[in-house]
């Protein structure tokens, strides 16, 4: 039983950490419907900027600031020079987007060399909770807490604000809002680097757990491709439906069916293209 | 086919293959003919001669050039004729040759013809078994929002590289399936890297000459159709989904033909071959040789794999970076591609000459 309750745990922490990894790549593929395959690429810039910053001056939150800020404008640099252009071609975003990933990988791995580093827990969140006889790390709980205000500032942006109905509109006819007199290329520009930015705001609070190595972009690209598409694409709240899904399956999976656990999550992937393209909640934006 | 509108364009069609197709030139004669091929005849007893006066790196460098020109042509006819833009084609072309190797290493099977047969059978089926799913995900004339169906061939290609990397047993996991040894082809020939060039040869250019009258018959004609406008052939009366069906079949088949020589070629089988950055090469290779011309991807192919050749031997550890800018270069200034502007330039030569 107690087994059970601490997989449960660790797969719920680990949906946030998926959460926070889609979130960024569930506003510009879902939302915006540009395909940025190099959004894992971003994650891993992220976690090695952050750790710069915090292994010279040892400040952990500094060190976010500035990976989301990095990966901001590393992810501004790509909107701007090539995926605007490239608009409505999407084997060309896919195609020139691995690429750069392929090349920022070899970029961070010139720089800092090819060995993993593990982030470090920041000394506010070190340590463990205990209740009864079990323990879990806080730095876990951490990260659910920080998923779930995400997830609530992302929602009330989505439902309440001005952007956010700007962007709604924009996905459901582009020509329509801009002939309202919306500049939609600088909000869908600004939104780009929001989610460029959160992509490194992900990967150094992941750090601590996921570690960060040159090529750990394009796994966690997979999953994050997972996370957007099973819970479906356009709502933030069917980002966070995948997470949970794919989050708990994959940890009871290497818990209980360690063999299968591999591929599980890319069976649920296929089998929900097929079914319902637009994921489980989602609605149609291509 | 009795009397409905296909006809009418199945009529047109043959006469236009027919003009097109040189193989085919019907009253102008041997001459004609002759011209028309000239230029593949002499580049063909070039390729032959090539070993006699090239150092056996470079032989071994045009063997892999070969093999990738093989697997570009064959995606192109998927996405340079059809308009599809599968990101799964390395599945085909590490299945190809992971079938190839473990026939080999675990089969017992050393017979090289018995195991190229054996791949297409293979491959194919893979595809056939694949290829429903993914086209009830393409839809009909989805080439303006081909998303999902990208993401759903991006997803089988890495299915299998994690089936690869679980499958220890079979396929020597992560580090590789390694031991597969130069062909053996039942002749009192022994093969080895000098004579696997003109193996490679020998099959690529049946495999391109097999291709290039499939995209040049009726039934490339339908493709290129689907291409411009599905939903239009469907009026006429064709069944696009068998089309396209057949041809992600044929066309995985090509591939994992290449696979399978590339198998031979490197000795060796990692599951990165059938993922995402093996796609993207290939990607890269029709995109720069030019989708629109047929033998876009060889020139796609000798670029880049030149290039990846040269970087190996002054910048070993930067190949990635290089690549990304390439592909960046490719995409953002040539879209169309060198083999087209090559093409015209060598048009513009012979129209000059005989003006």
């Amino acid at each position: 039983m107690s087994t059970f309750t601490i997989t449960t745990l660790n797969g719920v922490s680990y949906a946030f950490i998926l959460f926070l990894l889609a979130a960024g790549f569930s506003l510009t593929f879902g939302v915006m419907g540009v395909l940025n395959l190099s959004h894992g690429a971003l994650y891993m810039m992220g976690a090695y900027f952050g750790l710069a910053i915090v292994s010279k001056l040892d400040t952990f939150w500094l060190g976010v600031v500035v990976a989301a800020i990095g990966t901001g404008l590393v992810g501004l640099g790509i909107y701007f020079f090539f995926l605007r252009h490239l608009y409505g071609k999407v084997p060309e975003q896919a195609v020139l987007t691995i690429g750069l990933s392929y090349a920022f990988a070899n970029v961070v791995l010139w720089i800092w060399g090819p060995f993993a580093k593990m982030g470090m827990t920041p000394s506010l969140f070190t340590g463990v909770v205990r209740v009864g006889d079990l323990a879990f790390p806080i730095y876990r709980l951490a990260i659910v807490g920080i998923g779930l205000a995400l997830l609530v500032v992302l929602w009330w942006m989505q439902d309440k604000t001005r952007v956010g109905a700007i962007i709604r509109a924009g996905m459901d006819n582009k020509e329509m809002t801009r002939s309202l007199g919306i500049n939609y290329g600088l909000v869908s520009t600004l939104v780009f680097l929001f989610g460029a930015a959160l992509a490194g705001f992900a990967g150094i609070l992941g750090a601590p757990i996921l570690g960060a190595y040159p090529s750990m972009g394009d796994a966690l690209l997979l999953l994050t491709l997972m996370v957007v598409v099973v819970g479906g694409t356009g709502y933030i709240q069917g980002t966070m439906l995948g997470a949970l899904i794919i989050g708990l399956l994959d940890t009871y999976g290497k818990a209980y069916v360690p063999q299968a656990a591999l591929f599980t999550s890319y069976v649920i992937f296929i089998v929900v293209l097929l079914v319902r393209p637009s994921g489980l909640i989602g609605r149609k934006v291509f | 086919m009795a009397t409905r509108p296909a006809d009418v364009l199945f009529g047109r069609l043959a006469r236009r293959s027919a003009s097109v197709s040189p193989a085919a030139a019907g009253k102008g004669g041997a001459a004609a003919m002759l011209k028309a091929w000239l230029p593949a005849i002499v580049i063909l007893v070039l390729m032959l001669l090539l070993p006699t006066f090239v150092p056996s790196y470079i032989q071994s460098l045009v063997t892999k050039m070969m093999i990738f020109a093989l697997f570009g042509v064959s995606m192109n006819i998927l996405w340079g004729f059809e308009g599809i833009p599968t990101f799964g084609h390395a599945a085909y072309f590490g299945f190809g040759g992971y079938a190839c190797g473990i026939l080999i290493v675990h089969g017992g099977i050393s017979n090289f013809w018995l195991n190229l047969l054996l791949v297409i059978v293979f491959t194919a089926l893979l595809g056939a078994g694949l290829g429903i799913p993914a086209f009830r995900v393409y839809g009909v004339g989805a080439s303006d929002n081909p998303i999902y169906f990208l993401l759903v061939t991006l997803a089988f290609g890495e299915l299998l590289v994690r089936v690869a990397i679980a499958a220890r047993s079979l396929t020597g996991g992560s580090t590789g399936l390694a031991g597969i040894p130069y062909p053996d082809l039942g002749l009192p020939i022994t093969i080895n890297s000098f004579s696997f060039y003109f193996l490679v040869l020998l099959i690529v250019v049946v495999c391109l000459f097999l291709v290039y009258r499939l995209v040049n018959s009726h039934y490339g004609y339908a493709l290129r159709g689907i291409h411009d406008n599905e939903r239009r052939m469907q009026a006429l009366g064709y069944n696009t989904w068998l089309y396209k069906y057949t041809s992600y079949i044929i066309a995985g088949a090509f591939g994992g033909i290449a696979g399978a020589l590339f198998a031979y070629f490197g000795g060796v089988m990692v599951p990165g071959n059938m993922g995402m950055a093996m796609t993207d090469i290939v990607f890269l290779i029709v995109i720069m040789g030019s989708a629109a011309w047929y033998f876009g991807p060889v020139i796609g192919a000798v670029v880049v794999v030149g290039v990846e050749y040269l970087s190996s031997v002054y910048v070993p550890d930067r190949w990635p970076l290089i690549m990304g800018t390439i592909i960046v270069v490719v995409i953002m200034v040539i879209p169309q591609g060198i083999g087209v502007m090559l093409l015209g330039l060598w048009r513009r030569l012979v129209r000059g000459r005989s003006a």
